[in-house]
């Protein structure tokens, strides 16, 4: 029993690990540029199924792979952004709000929709052939521990970014006060669109990460975006430590709510957490952090 | 507009509903289902939009109660209950689960409300596919074919009928609320909640209310919807997809306009129609690229763009229908004499109206009242003084239940006003004004101060009644002129002004005044002091007047209270207190009253 509990728990820190992922790139371009991109979780989608394509028909490593579509999808960020979202700025709050929700959701149905043109609409992953190692019980692939260094990897170099470079302090300003920051210098128009780049970059290389592990069609992308609003509401808007925590808490609950009762419902919990959460904490918990 | 101009309109609106209605009889299938499809379409558009185009809420999910409407009257009619019956039924579920909704939904606003919003059609879809026992999963429910035929005319004739009437129904619903004072509360939601629960506008019933009749609407769509196509799964329902549909409709037609919906919805049901039916595959990026597009390009809708309000015929479509309403009862107003419309009461200056008992106002370790104790008499004239800073705001926040006092209490007129919403305390008597004024931008002169006068505690009064009586306290501001303006297009003072005039429509017998004369030349604080003055004279109500312009206090105030760092430094008769050394010190500088050293 405790070597199930435990094997659970490790595939429900790496699931989770990967929420908070998706999550980072959400929570970065919400706290900087004020658009919830809803179509963020189609592109870790689309980024996976590339990913699964590029190594089925030329077997390229996955880090190889991470390298290539990261530029790839940082220019698509910058691109949605400068031509998509950035002209709603201009508009009140409320217009602005529903315009991000449509062009976000438009997009997100376009590009599902093309992806399951090119690539069909069955669930793809990348097959590596690992050797898979066993001790009391307890199962676990070369690939997972893999999984788990890209999270510990990626986490440990976006905190370096955003703590420790000229980068990540104009991100921070920007996010704190907008106007201040402008005041100060920076440009917090290219700031956020290098923002909302560098997270859909993130969001490329989290994709390549999930399908090391888990097979992803077209159409999920939009559920992995609102388990990664579910990770950003619990851990704290901008916090990547609380992200992290946050992500593998939902991760562990649905691989617990799976093995105990049914995994039917384990892809609506992050959905009722979510409104569990607003009717326990009425100001929403992000709110304690000066949103 | 009088009646036999609106003439035209009404003939073209009724041969459009003869010909609706005949279509069926005439106009073939294909066409019929065609329409059925825009007109239920239309139902949601239009019903998302109250809460959208009127209050500010961005509903996402609002096709989730199309959804359940229809999957409550598939069951109904599978388990053998008449049609009728079904329909309310469904209606009557669907619109309690949106009132129930709204209790955690309305926690939230702008982003937050637009986003859980939307994550409820995932979670509608899994309900729908895993509580097999009810829903029969992703099977889907398919009606018995036995009930397909009512007296040899197949339901598809009276589902297309059912929409129809929805239609209708939804379009004068939507008149109906650009009329009432529910209507207007929404108008103020949108603007600014708070302002409008000072102005004692209990918000949360009335966003409540918005919520479950859209849910009813969308449930009878629903309903009508299942009817005529005999078949329902989750994903038909519940997807992304089609959910976003509606929105993109109501927002191309332009969102908060009576024809916006309307039009957007036939638009878009007709191009979409056009594109897809010579597509087999590329069907959701065409829909998706025109969500995408109409949001992109769309703030305010086809009716505002600036071609349409070109078009002579199509100009009068884009303008709001409160404003119109609001210009035609400022046209056939009386003179306004700038006499209020209050009771004459005569102060009685040996009671004590308000008292504050230790209150305490703490954010984190920063404490910004502390424990002021302090009494103001009816009829008094109070000027409440003190650096930036010093906790003058605050207290006003405290005494309107803007904010709720972390320590101490608050009596007024005998109750203590310890727990007490925003709106009861409005409508208990306190009225406030702003230092950054905040009226109802999107309203004009009018309706800001009509506002409080439809929503005070009595004789409440209805919107007719209350416009007309709205320019009587525009007047005594000083706004003859600018009643129709729209709140935004004014300047800073008129905007004070307007709040001026709001708080004394809210009927207050404490009139909570903050900043107005900044800004003003000395003619007109000269004038304003008058205002007050006139105010507790004639009307009998008791003021504090925080200001920094001390000249003007000492014109009219009977005592001077100062704060310092959130306590009461001095009190007493203006003419002692601007002697007392301390606030000489405070206000000037402790330097040149210090010893040399």
């Amino acid at each position: 029993m405790t070597a199930i509990i435990i094997q659970l728990l490790i595939g429900g820190v790496l699931l989770g690990g990967l929420y908070a992922l998706v999550a980072f790139g959400l929570s970065l371009i919400y706290g900087v540029a004020r658009v919830l991109n809803f179509a963020h979780g189609t592109l870790l989608a689309i980024a996976g199924i590339a990913a699964s394509v590029m190594f089925a028909a030329w077997s390229l490593n996955p880090a190889l792979i991470a390298l290539i579509l990261f530029p790839i999808f940082f220019a698509f960020g910058w691109l949605m952004y400068v031509t998509l979202l950035e002209p709603l700025k201009h508009r009140n709050p409320t217009q602005m709000t529903v315009g991000t929700v449509l062009v976000t959701v438009g997009l997100l149905l376009i590009l599902s929709d093309l992806a399951a043109l090119f690539a069909g609409p069955t669930a793809k992953n990348i097959r590596l052939e690992m050797e898979v190692f066993q001790f009391s019980g307890i199962i676990m692939s070369t690939t997972e521990l893999y999984i788990l260094l890209g999270i510990v990897v990626l986490t440990a170099a976006l905190h370096l970014i955003l703590t420790r470079t000229w980068f990540g302090k104009a991100v921070r300003s920007v996010t704190q006060d907008s106007v201040g920051a402008r005041l100060c210098g920076v440009r917090a128009g290219a700031i956020h669109a290098a923002t909302v780049a560098f997270g859909s970059g993130i969001a490329a290389v989290a994709g390549v990460l999930y399908t090391l592990n888990y097979p992803i069609n077209p159409y999920e992308g939009f559920s992995l975006t609102v388990k990664a609003f579910t990770v950003i509401i619990l851990g704290g808007i901008g916090s990547l430590p609380g992200a992290l925590l946050a992500g593998i808490f939902l991760g562990v609950a649905e691989a617990l709510c799976g093995f105990f009762w049914t995994s039917d419902w384990a892809p609506g919990l992050s959905i009722m957490l979510l409104l569990a959460i607003l009717v326990v904490f009425p100001q929403g918990m992000l709110s304690r952090r000066g949103t | 507009m009088t009646a036999a101009q609106r003439l035209p309109a009404y003939l073209i609106i009724a041969v459009v509903i003869v010909v609706a209605a005949l279509v069926p009889v005439f106009g073939g299938a294909y066409l019929t289902t065609f329409l059925f499809t825009l007109l239920y379409a239309y139902i949601i558009a239009q019903s998302w939009d109250w809460l959208h185009g009127e209050a500010g809420y961005v509903n996402l999910g609002h096709y989730i109660y199309f959804g359940v409407g229809a999957y409550a009257f598939a069951l109904a009619n599978v388990n053998g209950i008449p049609v009728v019956v079904s329909f309310v039924v469904a209606a009557l579920f669907t619109g309690l689960m949106g009132a129930i909704l709204s209790f955690p939904l309305f926690r939230l606003r702008g982003d937050y409300f637009a986003f859980a919003t939307l994550a409820l059609l995932p979670l509608f879809e899994l309900l729908a596919s895993n509580l097999v026992a009810i829903t029969r999963g992703s099977d889907g429910i398919l009606l018995p074919p036995a009930t397909a035929m009512i007296h040899g005319i197949d339901v598809k004739m009276y589902a297309y009928y059912v929409a129809l009437a929805g239609s209708i129904a939804v379009f004068m619903l939507s008149i109906w609320m650009s009329r009432t004072s529910f209507g207007y509360a929404l108008k103020a939601i949108r603007n600014d909640e708070q302002a409008a629960e000072v102005a004692g506008i209990r918000i949360f019933p009335i966003k409540l209310q918005a919520m479950a009749y859209g849910a009813m609407a969308a449930a009878v769509a629903g309903g009508a919807y299942i009817w005529s196509f005999r078949y329902i799964e989750p994903r038909t329902v519940f997807g992304l997809d089609v959910a976003l549909i509606p929105v993109a409709m109501a927002l191309l037609g332009g969102s908060g306009l009576l024809w916006g919906p309307l039009i957007g919805a036939i638009l878009l049901s007709v191009s979409i129609q056009l594109l897809i039916v010579n597509l087999t595959m590329l069907q959701f990026t065409i829909i998706g690229l025109a969500i995408l597009l109409i949001g992109r390009y769309m703030p305010g809708g086809l009716l505002r763009a600036r071609w349409v309000q070109r078009v002579p015929l199509l100009a009068p479509l884009g303008h709001e229908h409160h404003e119109r309403i609001a210009a035609t009862a400022a046209a056939v107003m009386p003179d306004a004499s700038g006499v209020l419309p209050l009771e004459r009461i005569a102060a009685d200056r040996s009671r004590v109206l308000l008292a504050t008992r230790d209150l305490t106002m703490a954010f984190g370790g920063n404490v910004a009242v502390n424990q002021v104790n302090l009494e103001v008499r009816e009829g008094e004239i109070l000027g409440l003084i003190g650096p930036n800073g010093s906790g003058k705001t605050t207290l006003f926040n405290c005494l309107s239940k803007v904010y709720e006092p972390v320590g101490g209490d608050l009596i007024f007129a005998g109750q203590s006003l310890r727990g007490l919403r925003r709106d009861t305390v409005s409508r208990l008597g306190i009225g406030r004004t702003y230092q950054i004024p905040r009226p109802f931008g999107d309203l004009t002169v009018l309706e800001n101060v009509a506002m409080p006068l439809m929503f005070r505690a009595q004789d409440r009064l209805a919107r007719p009644q209350a416009l007309a009586e709205a320019a009587h306290f525009a007047a005594f501001a000083g706004l003859s002129d600018k009643l129709t303006e729209r709140a935004d297009r004014l300047t800073l003072q008129q905007r004070k002004a307007v709040e001026f005039a709001r708080a004394l429509a809210c009927r207050p017998r404490l009139l909570l005044v903050d900043e107005v004369a900044s800004g003003l030349t000395a003619a007109e604080v000269l004038r304003f002091v008058g205002h007050i003055r006139e105010v507790r004279d004639i009307y009998g109500i008791t003021v504090i007047w925080v200001e920094h312009i001390i000249s003007a206090l000492t014109q009219v105030a009977d005592r001077l209270v100062v704060l310092e760092q959130g306590s009461i430094v001095a009190d007493g008769a203006p003419e002692e207190v601007v002697r007392n050394e301390h606030v000489l010190s405070i206000y000037f500088g402790g330097a040149a009253h210090k010893e040399p050293v």
